[in-house]
C-alpha cells in the first residue's frame, strides 16, 4: 500500500530527489516547513554543500551549523568534507588524530578518494542526527527532510551504504555503513520523494530513476510533479478553422495564436505526463502550480506544503 | 588542432540541448564537430535521435535537418568503464600487468565510482579525440555544476591521488603485513586508517596501488596534459544557465571558480527565456469567420487575450531573475534562447533552437574564440 503524504511525514527521513532543475529544494522545503507547521520538530539538510535553503528566510548561512529558520524548523548544510571530519573525530575522539590523518598533505587526497566516501558520509550524518536525543532521551528531530542530489547521483548516494560495506568487507567503518544501511532501507523510517516537472525528459529520467530504485521502490512515498502551468484555454471544437483564419491575421494576432498553440501543447504535455506518472508508479502524484514570480517567498512555500499534504 | 568547447551549467538548464543545438549551428558553418556528452542520461542520443549512444561515434544524419550543410556532427557518450580500461591497457608495460589491475576488486569500484574518474576519463577521451585531429570542433557536454567542478580539477585530483608519496607509502615491501619500515608518522596514519575501513580494505588498495605502480610515470604526463589542453588557447568554457533564481545561484558559483582558475570563460547562454509578446489591443472579427456565433468569438478573443497575458506574466515574473542572471558574465558576450513550445527531444526542435545559437557559431567559425571577440547580446 502506498504511503500518503500524511503517512510521509510521520517517518523519521524523507529523501528528495529528482532531475535537476526540477524543484527539489522547493519540494522539499514546503513539505519540512509543513511539518513544522503540524507541530513536528523538523530539520532540512541540503546535501553536497548546496546552501539555498536560509537565503529564504532572509539568512545567511551558517553551512553545518544547524540554524533555526521559523518555529520548530531548522536547516544545515552537509558537506562532504565536513562530514568525514565529524565523523572521524567521534571515531577516533580525538581531534589531533584527525588532523595527522586527514589533514595531511599526502594522504588527505588518497582518503578523499576513496571510493563512494563522499556519500556515506553525508548519509551517515544524517543517521547521526536521526539517533540524536535530548537530556529526556527524546528525539532531537522529529523529522530530517533531505535535499538530494539529482537522480543519478542521488541513487549513488542511497546505495552508497551498500558499496561501502562491499568495499570495506569488515572493520568499524563497515559496521558503520551497515547503520546507515539500514536506515536508508528500512520503510518504515525513511521514505523517498520524486520530484519531477511536466515535460517529456524530467518524467523519463523519473521513470528511469524509479525502475533503477530495485528494492529501495517500496519507499517512494509520493511522487511530485512540479510547476504545473495553469491551462487558461479551454479547446473549442472549431478551433482548428479559426486558428488558420486567425493566423493570416496581423502580427500581434499570429503571435497570440502561437501562444495558444504553444498552451494547448504544454496542457497536452502536462497531461501525457501526469498520466505516464501514475501509470508508471505505485504512489500517488501530486501536482504543484507554476508560480510566475520566480523567487519564492516563505508564503509561497507554506501554500506549497499544505497543497502536498491537502491533495490526497 | 581544432578547438574545445566545455559547456558547463547546472542541472535541468538545457546543457545537453545547447551543446547538440550548437554542434548543428557549428555544421552548419562547415565545420567538422564532434559532441562528447558525460553525462550519464541519454539525453543527448535522445535529443540527437540517433539511438543509443557509445564510446564511438555516431554520425548525426544532417543531410534530413540541415540540407546543403557542407560541415559534420557526430556524436558519442562517454563510456566510462570501457574508457578506464583501455587508459590501464595504454599504460600497462604488459598484459599482465594490465589484468593484475583489471581483475583487482577495488578497481572495480575505483573504474565506476572514485570520486572524480567519471570526470577524469572524461577528459581523457576528450584528450583522445583533440589528438585525433579528426575534427574542428569538440563540443564537451558536462555533468551539472557540482560535478563540472569536479570536472576541472579532476586531472589535479588524479594526480593527487596518484601521488609519488601515496603509492611509496601503501606500497612498500610488507605494507599490507605491517608497517615496519614506514616512518613513525606514517605508522599512525595507517594505523588510523586500519582502525577506520579495516585491514582487509587497506590491504585491496595497497595491492591495487602496487598493481598500478607501473603505469604511474604515463598517468600523471597524460594529467599534465589534460591540465594544459584546458588552459590552453583551443580551449573555451561556456556557461549555460537558465532564468531561475537557483540557476543563476550556480552560474554565480560557477563563474568564480572559473575565474579564480583562470580558465577561459567564452560567454552565457541563457535557454528558456519567456520573451515579452507585443501588446495584442482589442482584435475584430475577421471577414473570413463572419459565421462565428458571437459567444464562440467572445470565448475565442477570451483566449487570445489569456495567452498573450499568460506570456506577459511569465516574462515579467522571469525578467528581474535574467536580468541578474545576464549581469554575473561580467564584459563577457551572452546569447538568448527562448522558452521553445514544447521539451527539445527532435532534431527539428533542435533545430529551431540552433537558429538562435548562429551568432555564437559564426563566432566560433571565424576562428577566434568567443572570449577574444565579443558579440553584442541578442
Amino acid at each position: 500500500m502506498a504511503a500518503t503524504p500524511q503517512g510521509l511525514l510521520d517517518k523519521r527521513v524523507v529523501v528528495v530527489t529528482g532531475k535537476g532543475g526540477v524543484g527539489k529544494t522547493t519540494v522539499a522545503l514546503s513539505l519540512a516547513l509543513e511539518a513544522a507547521r503540524q507541530g513536528q520538530r523538523t530539520l532540512l539538510a541540503e546535501l553536497a554543500g548546496s546552501h539555498q535553503v536560509p537565503a529564504v528566510f532572509g539568512q545567511a548561512s551558517q553551512g553545518y551549523e544547524q540554524q533555526q529558520l521559523a518555529p520548530r524548523l531548522s536547516t544545515l548544510s552537509i558537506t562532504p568534507e565536513a562530514a568525514i571530519e565529524d565523523y572521524v573525530v567521534q571515531q577516533l575522539r580525538f581531534r589531533a588524530l584527525y588532523r595527522v590523518v586527514f589533514e595531511n598533505r599526502v594522504m588527505a587526497p588518497f582518503v578523499a578518494a576513496v571510493p563512494g566516501l563522499h556519500d556515506v558520509v553525508q548519509l551517515g550524518k544524517i543517521w547521526e542526527l536521526e539517533q540524536a536525543t535530548d537530556l529526556r532521551g527524546r528525539a532531537t528531530w522529529d523529522l530530517i527532510v533531505v535535499d538530494a542530489p539529482a537522480t543519478g547521483h542521488g541513487l549513488t548516494l542511497l546505495t552508497s551504504p551498500r558499496s561501502m560495506m562491499a568495499l570495506t568487507v569488515a572493520g568499524p567503518f563497515h559496521d558503520n555503513a551497515r547503520l546507515v544501511r539500514d536506515l536508508v532501507e528500512d520503510p518504515s523510517r525513511t521514505a523517498l520523494v520524486l520530484v519531477a516537472l511536466p515535460e517529456e525528459l524530467p518524467v523519463n529520467e523519473t521513470l528511469d530513476l524509479y525502475e533503477r530504485l530495485d528494492e529501495l521502490q517500496a519507499q517512494v512515498g509520493l511522487c511530485v510533479l512540479n510547476e504545473r502551468h495553469p491551462e487558461p484555454f479551454d479547446a473549442l471544437e472549431a478551433w482548428p478553422g479559426i486558428r488558420s483564419a486567425l493566423a493570416q491575421g496581423p502580427a500581434p494576432l499570429a503571435q497570440a495564436v502561437g501562444l495558444i498553440d504553444r498552451q494547448v501543447a504544454r496542457a497536452q504535455a502536462q497531461r501525457t505526463a501526469r498520466r505516464r506518472l501514475e501509470e508508471g508508479l505505485s504512489v500517488p502524484t501530486v501536482e504543484l502550480p507554476f508560480l510566475f514570480h520566480r523567487r519564492l517567498t516563505q508564503d509561497d512555500l507554506t501554500g506549497l506544503g499544505r497543497r502536498l499534504t491537502e491533495a490526497l | 588542432m581544432g578547438q574545445v568547447i566545455v559547456c558547463c551549467g547546472s542541472g535541468g538548464v538545457g546543457k545537453t540541448t545547447t551543446s547538440a543545438a550548437l554542434g548543428l549551428a557549428l555544421a552548419d558553418q562547415g565545420l567538422r564537430v564532434a559532441v562528447l556528452t558525460i553525462d550519464p542520461a541519454r539525453r543527448l542520443a535522445d535529443a540527437l535521435g540517433v539511438g543509443a549512444l557509445g564510446n564511438d561515434s555516431q554520425a548525426v544524419p544532417l543531410a534530413q535537418v540541415l540540407p546543403g550543410a557542407t560541415g559534420s556532427l557526430d556524436a558519442m557518450m562517454l563510456d566510462m568503464k570501457a574508457t578506464f580500461d583501455g587508459v590501464i591497457r595504454r599504460y600497462s608495460p604488459d598484459a599482465e600487468a594490465a589484468e593484475r589491475i583489471l581483475g583487482n576488486h577495488y578497481y572495480q569500484f575505483v573504474s565506476t565510482r572514485l570520486a572524480g574518474s567519471h570526470e577524469y576519463m572524461a577528459m581523457e577521451r576528450v584528450l583522445e579525440l583533440h589528438g585525433s585531429q579528426g575534427y574542428d570542433v569538440l563540443l564537451v557536454d558536462t555533468p551539472p555544476t557540482r560535478h563540472a567542478l569536479d570536472f576541472l580539477s579532476a586531472p589535479e585530483r588524479m594526480s593527487g591521488v596518484m601521488n609519488e608519496r601515496v603509492m611509496r607509502w601503501l606500497t612498500l615491501p610488507g605494507t599490507a603485513r605491517g608497517f615496519r619500515v614506514l616512518e613513525r608518522g606514517s605508522q599512525t596514519v595507517m594505523s588510523v586508517l586500519k582502525r577506520l575501513l579495516g585491514s582487509q580494505t587497506i590491504t585491496d588498495i595497497a595491492e591495487f596501488f602496487a598493481a598500478f605502480q607501473p603505469l604511474w610515470t604515463g598517468f600523471r604526463e597524460r594529467s599534465l596534459e589534460l591540465r594544459a589542453l584546458l588552459h590552453g588557447p583551443e580551449t573555451t568554457f561556456l556557461l549555460v544557465s537558465a532564468p531561475t533564481p537557483a540557476a543563476t545561484a550556480e552560474a554565480r558559483e560557477f563563474l568564480e571558480i572559473l575565474r579564480a582558475r583562470e580558465l577561459p570563460f567564452g560567454g552565457l547562454v541563457v535557454n528558456r527565456v519567456a520573451e515579452r509578446p507585443a501588446d495584442l489591443g482589442p482584435v475584430a472579427l475577421p471577414a473570413a469567420l463572419s459565421g462565428l456565433s458571437p459567444e464562440t468569438w467572445a470565448a475565442v478573443s477570451r483566449a487570445l487575450q489569456g495567452a498573450a497575458d499568460h506570456q506577459r506574466r511569465l516574462a515579467d515574473g522571469q525578467g528581474p531573475v535574467l536580468e541578474e542572471l545576464l549581469s554575473t558574465r561580467g564584459d563577457a558576450p551572452a546569447w538568448q534562447v527562448p522558452q521553445l513550445a514544447t521539451d527539445v527531444h527532435d532534431l527539428d526542435a533542435l533545430r529551431q533552437v540552433a537558429r538562435h545559437l548562429v551568432p555564437l557559431a559564426r563566432l566560433v567559425a571565424s576562428g577566434s574564440t568567443p572570449v577574444e571577440e565579443p558579440v553584442p547580446r541578442a
